[in-house]
């Protein structure tokens, strides 16, 4: 496959980081993407060594920060497929603001969550995402704060395309990855991604999950997403909600920068562009 | 000798339009032919409080806000009360009788009473053109052809105001003359200067070198070049980006900079704070990434509205362990429209991260010292390439060259795909630590890259300006000095001069990398040494020090947020030599 990189994944076996990276692949490769229109910014974190693991345009960065890496590629570049792979801690925690900003903004760029509830890499701390009564090394008696739901909250931030997906069901989740790279805007997929080291959740998730695509469900009403991403003892999958009705931050940027590419720009002024700039200064 | 130059301070509440009134008289000055430097004496507020404007006006170069206050125009009792203590001998105090009373006179100086408030409510139901009317009454007393003054006027103020701001200037004016006329004239000449500040000169530089993404979280004393740029945005083509937080702004510019664009970003010591780990980020990835900071007086959120030159050390230590960086600290508004374009060619050349401190000094007080631009330098995009060695997977992009400098490869390049990793890496950007860990490739790679970041410093020091004297080549005292400090050290020099005094300066403005060696020598080859800088341990004299060997021994550091005047700097050098012979005696 186009997208195959020569560097094998370091995760552990059973991880869920192979489902997405499956998925992810397949799904660039079947919307007949090539690699170097495609750059995938991430973070700090196991599910965040991805970008070296598919052949394509990658940035590993700081932890907390690819979302605003990958905004200044698409900025810079709209003519890119730009993704973000990182993990909770990343996305719901330290790097929150800027994914909330995102939302807000409509940026044009897919973010992909792995969400297990722990910090893996770290060797198993409370995330953003524990549950309440999860016991970590952090929280060896249980952790006593309620979780943030990353759909909701992002979804009240003004998110365009809300997806859950499960990496236990990669064919599902291939369909995701494709419909939020389609998607105009900004668009999440929070990926249950069980740890099978520090939080192996994958047997509660596997009976609780169910796929919204099952049910009489239409993503297009957001008062009843809302109600559907709340929803428990059940795990529903799927897209929650979607809108095209908004334009994206780079499509709005065209009226501000006089649709320049800043890619294309780097040019010196001419001499009456000069002689204008000076005349303000007289 | 007759005075050349005249020094004036407008000052009331914040409100009253002493910023307005303050470029109003600038732009009088700059028609009239004449250099300025302009000083916001600003507090972090809209209204109310205590707020100020000096000019420094003269037919030669000046470069600071010269010696005391030769005209004090008071628009309040309070700034009366702060001030008029410093007018010179031989000055004068232009203010409003029912307003100011004018008491405490120092001696020699004559107190001008104009009706500013009078004169400003014939056109207008609010006595809010008290600044106008005030700039016309000091043309007057100046002599200053009373055309020019309604031609700044106009081109001040919008059209809807236009016609009373007009018509009050020109009231002033006519009442002063009548009154008092002519008091004192300097050479004049035709000529109309630019004016401008060095954050404007510094965005005029960058989109001159062809920067066309900028961004910015807003922080005074920056702010002024995310405005400019936000409003030539649209016929100049820069995509503008207003982060949530400096974190966001400055891994944006990585972003579109690993994109292919031209990109900076700046911001003051605060925001600078929060950009370090990116700005690491960038040296390890090998991003180019111009970074602005406009040095306010800290620590923390200090004195917003006030000048330092404390970030020094901040920026000689960024982040965790080394990397290479480049630090350059313009003098003057011309000097930061040339580092603008330098700086980014620096930093695409040799895929560093290169640092420009500005302070508010320069940023925000106004200049018409600036000469014929340049807006044709030229623009070096280093090694951008379209084919490159692969593994028919990944680019070499971190390859190891003779010179240190890898090849990059932009997205969208065919077959050039590679990761920017920010985790030590191979030549094709794979994670030392996880591909190799343990191996001992993996530490002789490590250290073959380190030495690659770390040597690019040699082909970048060749770029770099050595120190400038300014002064006689012969001198017992020599001030060392850098950046904004420059300008007041010139004119305490001149000013020295004229007094019989033998001393120079040497200014640095290209701070970092050193040629050490070279330095050494200068340095050893001058006289006494005085270090002048706006902070409280000299940091510069310190970071000499480390670099040279070469101890500066005295000092004038000033942190108290205002300036240095050039009177201080004179001061300290006389103290200087005159312990220096004592000493010897």
């Amino acid at each position: 496959m186009a997208f195959d990189s020569d560097v094998k994944p370091d995760w552990c076996p059973g991880c869920g980081g192979y489902g997405i990276l499956a998925s992810l692949k397949s799904a660039l490769t079947g919307l007949g993407l090539e690699p170097r229109n495609v750059a995938i910014a991430s973070g700090i974190g196991c599910s965040s060594n991805l970008p070296g693991y598919i052949r394509a345009y990658g940035f590993h960065g700081l932890h907390g920060r690819p979302v605003r890496v990958a905004i200044g590629i698409k900025s810079a570049n709209p003519s890119l497929t730009v993704v973000v792979t990182a993990g909770d801690g990343d996305e719901y925690g330290i790097g929150f603001n800027h994914v909330i900003n995102a939302a807000r903004r409509n940026d044009d760029i897919k973010l992909i969550v792995s969400n297990n509830s722990i910090y893996g890499l770290t060797t198993g701390q409370a995330s953003p995402t524990s549950e309440l009564g999860q016991k970590t090394k952090t929280t060896p008696d249980g952790s006593m704060i309620y979780p943030l739901n990353p759909l909701s909250t992002l979804l009240g931030a003004g998110a365009t395309f809300v997806a859950r997906g499960f990496s236990g069901e990669p064919k599902q989740l291939t369909k995701l990855i494709e419909e939020a790279v389609l998607h105009r805007g900004f668009a999440l997929v929070d990926v249950i991604s069980p740890c099978v080291i520090w939080n192996d959740t994958y047997a509660k998730v596997r009976s609780a999950v169910y796929k919204l695509e099952d049910m009489d469900y239409r993503p297009d009403d957001q008062v009843e997403a809302y109600r559907k991403v709340n929803e428990t003892p059940g795990l529903p999958i799927g897209i929650f909600y979607r809108t095209e009705s908004k334009p994206t931050l780079q499509e709005m940027a065209v009226a501000t920068n006089g649709g320049m590419k800043p890619i294309d720009g780097v040019r010196n002024l001419e001499k009456r562009e000069a002689e204008d700039l000076m005349r303000e200064f007289y | 000798m007759a005075k050349t130059d005249v020094t004036v301070r407008l000052g009331g509440t914040a409100g009253d339009g002493v910023q307005s009134g303050g470029e109003l008289i600038a732009r009088i000055f700059s028609r009239s032919g004449l250099y300025i430097s302009t000083y916001n004496g600003n507090q972090s507020l809209i209204r109310g409080g205590q707020v100020w404007f000096h000019v420094h006006a003269a037919p030669w170069r000046v470069s600071s806000l010269g010696f005391g206050i030769d005209f004090l125009i008071s628009l309040t009792q309070s700034f009366y009360n702060e001030h008029h203590q410093s007018v010179n001998d031989g000055g004068y105090i232009l203010y409003d009788a029912s307003v100011v009373k004018a008491d405490d006179l120092p001696a020699g100086v004559t107190p001008l009473a104009v009706p500013l408030r009078e004169i400003a409510l014939k056109y207008d139901k609010r006595p809010i053109m008290r600044n106008v009317v005030a700039a016309g009454a000091l043309a007057a007393a100046l002599g200053i052809d009373k055309k020019v003054l309604s031609e700044a006027v106009s081109q001040q103020f919008g059209s809807d105001t236009l016609k009373g701001n007009v018509l009050a200037g020109n009231d002033a004016y006519s009442f002063f003359h009548e009154r008092f006329g002519v008091i004192r004239k300097l050479d004049y000449c035709p000529v109309s200067r630019p004016f401008m500040t060095a954050n404007e000169a510094l965005a005029l530089g960058a989109v001159a070198g062809g920067c066309r993404f900028y961004a910015a979280y807003p922080m005074s004393p920056a702010s002024s070049i995310v405005h400019w740029m936000a409003s030539h945005s649209k016929s100049l083509g820069i995509t503008v980006f207003l982060g949530e937080d400096e974190i966001s702004v400055i891994n944006s510019v990585i972003g579109a900079s690993f994109a292919g664009a031209r990109a900076m970003c700046g911001t003051s010591g605060g925001g600078f704070a929060l950009m370090q780990e990116a700005i690491g980020m960038a040296a390890m990835t090998e991003t180019p990434v111009v970074v602005v900071d406009v040095m306010r007086a800290g620590p923390s959120t200090g004195l917003p509205t006030k000048t330092s030159q404390g970030d020094l050390n901040m920026v000689l230590g960024i982040a965790q362990d080394d990397f290479p960086r480049v630090i350059i600290a313009p003098r003057t508004p011309q000097e930061s429209f040339y580092a603008a374009g330098r700086a980014l060619n620096i930093a695409e050349k040799f895929q560093v991260p290169v640092i420009i401190l500005l302070d508010f000094s320069i940023s925000e007080g106004g200049y018409s010292t600036v000469d014929a631009l340049n807006f044709d330098a030229p623009i070096d995009r280093g090694k951008i390439v379209v084919k490159g060695e692969t593994n028919g997977v990944w680019f070499k992009r971190f390859e190891l060259t003779p010179d240190n400098v890898s090849p990059r490869s932009l997205p969208g390049t065919d077959g050039m795909m590679f990761v920017a990793k920010s985790d030590e890496h191979d030549e094709y950007g794979h994670d030392l630590s996880d591909v190799l860990s343990g191996l001992k490739e993996s530490v002789k790679l490590r250290e073959r890259m380190y030495e690659k970041r770390m040597r690019k410093l040699d082909l970048v020091r060749k770029e770099m300006s050595p120190p400038e004297f300014f002064g006689p080549d012969k001198a017992d005292l020599t001030v060392v000095t850098w950046g904004s400090s420059a300008n007041p050290v010139r004119e305490a020099i001149r000013e020295l001069r004229s007094q019989g005094v033998r001393a120079n300066s040497l200014e640095f403005s290209d701070l970092y990398p050193l040629d050490a060696t070279k330095v050494r020598r200068i340095l050893q080859g001058c006289g006494d040494l005085l270090g002048v800088e706006c902070n409280y341990t000299g940091q510069f004299s310190g970071y000499l020090k480390r670099e040279t060997g070469v101890t500066v021994e005295r000092h004038l550091l000033k942190y108290s947020g205002e300036p240095i005047y050039p009177v201080e700097v004179v001061n300290s050098v006389k103290d200087a030599l005159a312990r220096e012979v004592s000493a010897v005696a």
